[in-house]
């Protein structure tokens, strides 16, 4: 089975990804970790303005045989909330990198984006 | 003898034998002789006559004594239809309802059960069922560590507390590290200035019960309530399905989860036998500890039930369940809403306003007992009352089961008399008895 | 359908199945066919079946002129009202629509499902059994002489020194259990942080180390399916305070090592702990307390053939060697000295008790019928049950298309599925009259269908069991993810009861 991993973004070894634009980063879980959990049926994330800290956990999403946490590939400010995932949470499985991205942070510092693997190291961690 | 309940003929025995390819059962086990076990239980094995006899026999020590004991298990009459039909092999010999397209019916059970605590208590989110009230408060305490909005690692807890209630409590939140402290008690309900006084932003949980152990019914649990609100607590409620199909209802008075012990409906005197009642918000949907029943939809497009939200236990979330518990009390929980339908909302209603008027009653008969004082609290009571005694408590205990009945001893001159339908005729002999023994 | 042989591809009446390859080998000669099943379904329209109470007979009463203050009352109760001849058929038809151990084969593997004689019924609604929990010791000896003697059976039966009936359940005797483990450290001044637990064990273990507040340390099992002794030792340290371990593990594989196993942690320091769980496999055969388990939970379910009621109630009495008696909860049987007419057994305070785990005395009824049980049982049928549970889940595997990658197992054996779904495996089985094994665990083998027959089980019933593993064999995924198509409800859909939850009669209507 083959996965999505496009090459624009960054990746954490445990399945998020985040795309940077300027100041603000976009971050979700990969099309990988939504096959893994199966079909989504519930999340939670944290409060616009919440803080997150690299690699520190900062979320739930919950399938019907797992709960996982998701974890930040950044530090910074949560300066947006994909709510529609409250109420439609099916959507992390429908379109992972899209519709169904989590939160928007404003980046704290753009070096820790060095330390996140490329599309190619993550496409060979999945294999 | 071979066990009367394996179906196995010699001759079938000698069949499958050679099917498996072995010449004798023994091949089939692969212990080690160094830990093998050669030798004898010395448990005789009984026909099963015998075997009832000796059960009986045993049991039959028993004093017959007519009890008028509570303080956390009651006894109601229990309908014969109950017993009728939670026996039926389908209900009794199931399993958990891990499948649940031929386990509709107990799961359907279930969520009846649910929705009667929804009811009888206004908050959102009933489980199937925990072991009993003590660790349904147990559960409880660990849950407000589980919640974001409480910070705290104090419980508080009455200091009118069962016993054996604070001490299961405490092993629970022996391993969170939670402290509990207990505020203080003013003629039978809680002081609630000292409360006030007690509460800081380190307490995470607040309970109350009402009734209290004590009987007497809490009037200021909407205060109580508000306490733990403003200092960022849960309000947890102890109370039973019949106090609460009277008593205000716990949503009203602020209540974040209502524990208790609801086997009084369904179960008679067993005991200690219990059914952990198990009620909560729904903001806390996710840290409920056990079972859920919910509706959903089958392939045919019809309402069907199923356990839900399984990823919060301990067989798929391991060491980060919300709770250790599996099995649970759901037989229990079957015949408690079996009962509660038996009764409908009127029978339910007329049994909790006896056990308004008939410990009032007595107590006020007892009261006119030479050497005895009731109710010792004023306020209202819910089954049961305190009752000063001039004589030692212990000797008018003792004494009285020597006349077949038994109240309980709770302090050097205090004893406590639990009062329901079931010994309304005794309620006679016990006055004479105890104008005996009392005086 | 009743012939000499039996032919897995051809289907029973109303199943539909895709043609199959038919394994040779399981032509059987027991003149058994196939079961045919339907099980009852009552449904008033279509877009449910039976009615709720609530919405047969629904009543509302209001408050008034009751003995209380208004203020210290509810205003009204909305409950439901059936008279009892439509209570009673309430709840004969959702009767119908379950199935259990009394329905047909459940062989739900480390669920222990036998059958559950119906005498020790009687014996724990004797009237004589139903006293209250307040009663003094002196009132109450028949009660205290039953649950002294069960506490002895067990003692025996586990090679233990002291047994508490406390525990309501066997999640509750592993938090009753390890909570004695810390106390015993604790008062040796040893304070140790970790519980050392299987990947293949029960996940009440894992659940039970953390309540109790110790960090999980996981053990990956070997290629044999059993505890892998290198990497015990190097999970195993002086923050080990108890290993928790089932035997036979969950594959039914008896650990052969226990021995080793059992030196490894002694020498950190660290306790045994026995899950009970697969005691049935063992009975006068070999005991926990031989094999140098220092505390154990029995399960009485499981064991000793109480009913397990749709859930619970269960009964988790938990055994300990001498050194670890001092710990156990409060109150305690034990017979009492001298002839003051107080009677011959008394409750007692063990000297470093952990105190409670439950607020009286356990699951009292439960441990009635494990006592009956046991007494009707004796040494010899005992025995002969953990035999013929052996033998059966032995005979089962023979006789199903399903490869058992782990042997020699016991009481249950754990087959794999293969290409197949595990879970649909279980769906399609559920339309020919049996209860489907627990699938997808232990995850140490690969869609795992973990299967114990129970000694219950005659030879005939075990053909039938594995007609249906063979018909189930040889559908295809399309007829295996429709399935079961007749059971009283069809294939519910997860997805949206989790994505929704609707946990009451009143979600329900809030939502229409």
């Amino acid at each position: 089975m083959s996965f999505n991993v496009p090459d624009d973004l960054r990746y954490l070894e445990s399945h998020e990804w985040v795309h940077t634009d300027g100041a603000t980063a976009r971050v979700g879980i990969t099309d990988f970790a939504q096959d893994e959990l199966g079909d989504v049926v519930f999340v939670e994330l944290p409060d616009g303005g919440d803080n997150l800290t690299a690699g520190e956990a900062f979320g739930v999403v919950e399938s019907i045989k797992a709960v996982s946490d998701v974890y930040a590939p950044i530090s910074g400010t949560v300066t947006a909330v994909n709510e529609s995932l409250f109420d439609r949470p099916e959507l992390l499985n429908e379109d992972p990198f899209g519709d169904g991205w989590m939160l928007e942070v404003e980046v704290g510092d753009e070096g820790e984006l060095d330390e996140l693997l490329s599309a190619e190291e993550y496409r060979d961690q999945i294999v | 003898m071979t066990s009367p309940y394996a179906p196995h003929t010699a001759t079938e025995t000698e069949a499958m034998l050679e099917a498996v390819g072995v010449n004798n059962i023994e091949a089939l086990f692969d212990v080690p002789g160094s830990v093998a076990f050669d030798g004898d239980f010395g448990i005789d094995a009984h026909g099963e006559r015998a075997a009832r006899r000796e059960a009986a026999k045993l049991l039959g020590r028993n004093d017959d004594l007519t009890e008028f004991l509570g303080r956390g298990h009651y006894t109601h009459y229990v309908p014969s239809v109950v017993d009728d039909l939670s026996t039926r092999s389908e209900f009794l010999t199931s399993y958990t309802q891990y499948q649940p397209e031929v386990a509709q019916g107990f799961l359907q059970a279930l969520f009846e059960y649910q929705s009667m605590l929804v009811e009888l208590t206004g908050l959102d989110v009933a489980n199937c069922s925990m072991y009993d009230d003590a660790t349904a408060l147990g559960e409880a305490a660990t849950l407000s560590q589980r919640v974001r909005s409480v910070s705290g690692e104090t419980v508080l807890v009455p200091a009118y507390l069962r016993e054996g209630k604070r001490a299961v409590l405490a092993n629970y939140v022996d391993g969170p590290g939670l402290d509990v402290e207990s505020y203080p008690m003013v003629n039978g309900q809680a002081d609630v200035d000292a409360l006030a006084d007690a509460i800081d932003e380190d307490v995470a949980l607040v309970y109350a019960e009402t009734p209290t152990v004590r009987g007497v019914i809490e009037e200021r649990l909407a205060d109580i309530g508000a306490l733990a609100e403003d200092h960022d607590a849960l309000f947890c409620l102890g109370s039973d399905p019949v106090a609460l199909a009277l008593l205000e209802r716990p949503a009203d008075v602020g209540a974040d989860v209502v524990v208790g012990d609801a086997a009084s409906l369904g179960t008679g005197t067993a005991y200690g036998f219990g059914l952990g009642m198990f009620v909560t918000r729904e903001e806390y949907l996710r840290q409920v500890p056990g079972r859920l029943v919910g509706a959903g939809e089958d392939s045919d497009g019809r309402r069907a039930y199923t356990l839900t939200l399984q990823t919060r236990e301990q067989h798929i979330r391991k060491e980060r369940a919300t709770s250790n518990i599996c099995t649970n009390q759901a037989w229990v929980a079957l015949r408690t809403a079996m009962h509660a339908a038996w009764l409908g909302p009127d029978g339910l209603v007329d049994l909790a306003e006896d056990c308004v008027t008939r410990p009032r009653d007595l107590a006020a008969r007892l009261d006119d007992v030479v050497g005895l004082q009731a109710p010792v609290h004023d306020g209202h009571h819910f089954r049961e009352f305190v009752a000063h005694t001039d004589q030692p408590a212990r000797a008018v205990v003792d004494d009285l089961a020597s006349e077949g009945y038994a109240v309980h001893e709770i302090g050097e001159h205090l004893i406590q008399v639990s009062a329901t339908e079931v010994t309304a005729e005794a309620e006679d002999g016990l006055i004479a008895a105890i104008s005996e023994v009392a005086k | 359908m009743l012939s000499g042989h039996f032919d897995l591809a051809v289907p029973p009446p109303g199943i539909e199945t895709a043609p199959s390859s038919r394994p040779t080998s399981l032509t059987l000669d027991t003149g058994v066919s196939r079961v045919r099943y339907k099980q009852a379904s009552w449904t008033d329209d279509g877009d449910r079946y039976e009615p709720l109470l609530s919405e047969k007979a629904p009543k509302t009463v209001d408050i008034e002129d009751s003995p209380l203050p208004e203020e210290l009352t509810r205003d009204s109760l909305e409950l439901p009202a059936p008279a009892e001849p439509e209570l009673a058929r309430h709840y004969t038809r959702l009767s119908q629509m379950n199935y259990g151990v009394e329905s047909g084969p459940f062989p739900l593997g480390s669920c222990t499902m036998k059958y559950n004689p119906s005498f020790t019924e009687d014996i724990a609604a004797l009237p004589s059994a139903a006293v209250h929990p307040a009663r003094p010791d002196s009132t109450v000896q028949g009660t205290l002489a039953l649950s002294y003697r069960l506490q002895d059976y067990l003692a025996r039966i586990g090679g233990m020194d002291a047994v508490t009936l406390q525990p309501p359940a066997g999640a509750a005797g592993e938090f009753t259990g390890i909570g004695i483990a810390k106390a015993h450290h604790q008062h040796n001044d040893d304070d140790r942080s970790e519980v050392v637990i299987p990947d293949s064990a029960h996940g009440t273990n894992f659940a039970t180390a953390a309540m109790a507040g110790y960090d999980v340390v996981e053990l990956p099992s070997g290629d044999d399916g059993r505890v892998d002794i290198d990497a015990l030792e190097a999970a195993v340290s002086e923050e080990t305070a108890a290993l928790m371990l089932t035997n036979p593990n969950t594959l039914g594989l008896f650990e052969r090592d226990i021995e080793r196993i059992a030196d490894i942690v002694h020498d950190a320091g660290g306790l045994l702990y026995y899950d009970g769980a697969n005691l049935n496999a063992l009975l006068g055969r070999a005991r926990p307390g031989d094999m140098g388990f220092d505390v154990m939970h029995y399960n009485v379910h499981k064991t000793f053939a109480t009913p397990h009621g749709g859930g619970g109630p269960g009964a988790g009495p938990v055994g300990v060697t001498e050194k670890l008696a001092p710990f156990l909860p409060a109150p305690h049987v034990r017979e009492r000295e001298g002839d003051d007419g107080r009677g011959d057994y008394e409750y007692y305070r063990p000297d470093h008790s952990i105190g409670k785990v439950h607020g009286y005395y356990g699951n009292w009824p439960v441990l009635v019928k494990a006592f009956a049980y046991i007494t009707r049982l004796g040494d010899s049928g005992l025995a002969d049950a953990s035999a013929k549970a052996v033998l059966n889940a032995n005979y089962l595997a023979e006789r199903i298309p399903y490869e058992v990658p782990f042997g020699p197992f016991h009481h249950e054996f754990v087959a794999s599925a293969g290409e197949q779904d595990a879970a649909d495996v279980a769906k399609g089985m559920l339309d020919h009259g049996v209860h489907p094994p627990t699938t997808k665990w232990p995850e140490t083998v690969a869609e795992a269908l973990m299967t114990e027959p129970t000694e219950g089980e005659s030879r005939r019933s075990l053909d039938q069991l594995a007609a249906a593993f063979g018909a189930v064999h040889g559908e295809d995924d399309g007829t295996l993810a429709a399935a079961p198509t007749r059971t009283a409800a069809g294939r519910i859909d997860q997805v949206s009861a989790a994505r929704t939850p609707q946990l009451s009669w009143q979600a329900l209507d809030s939502d229409d």
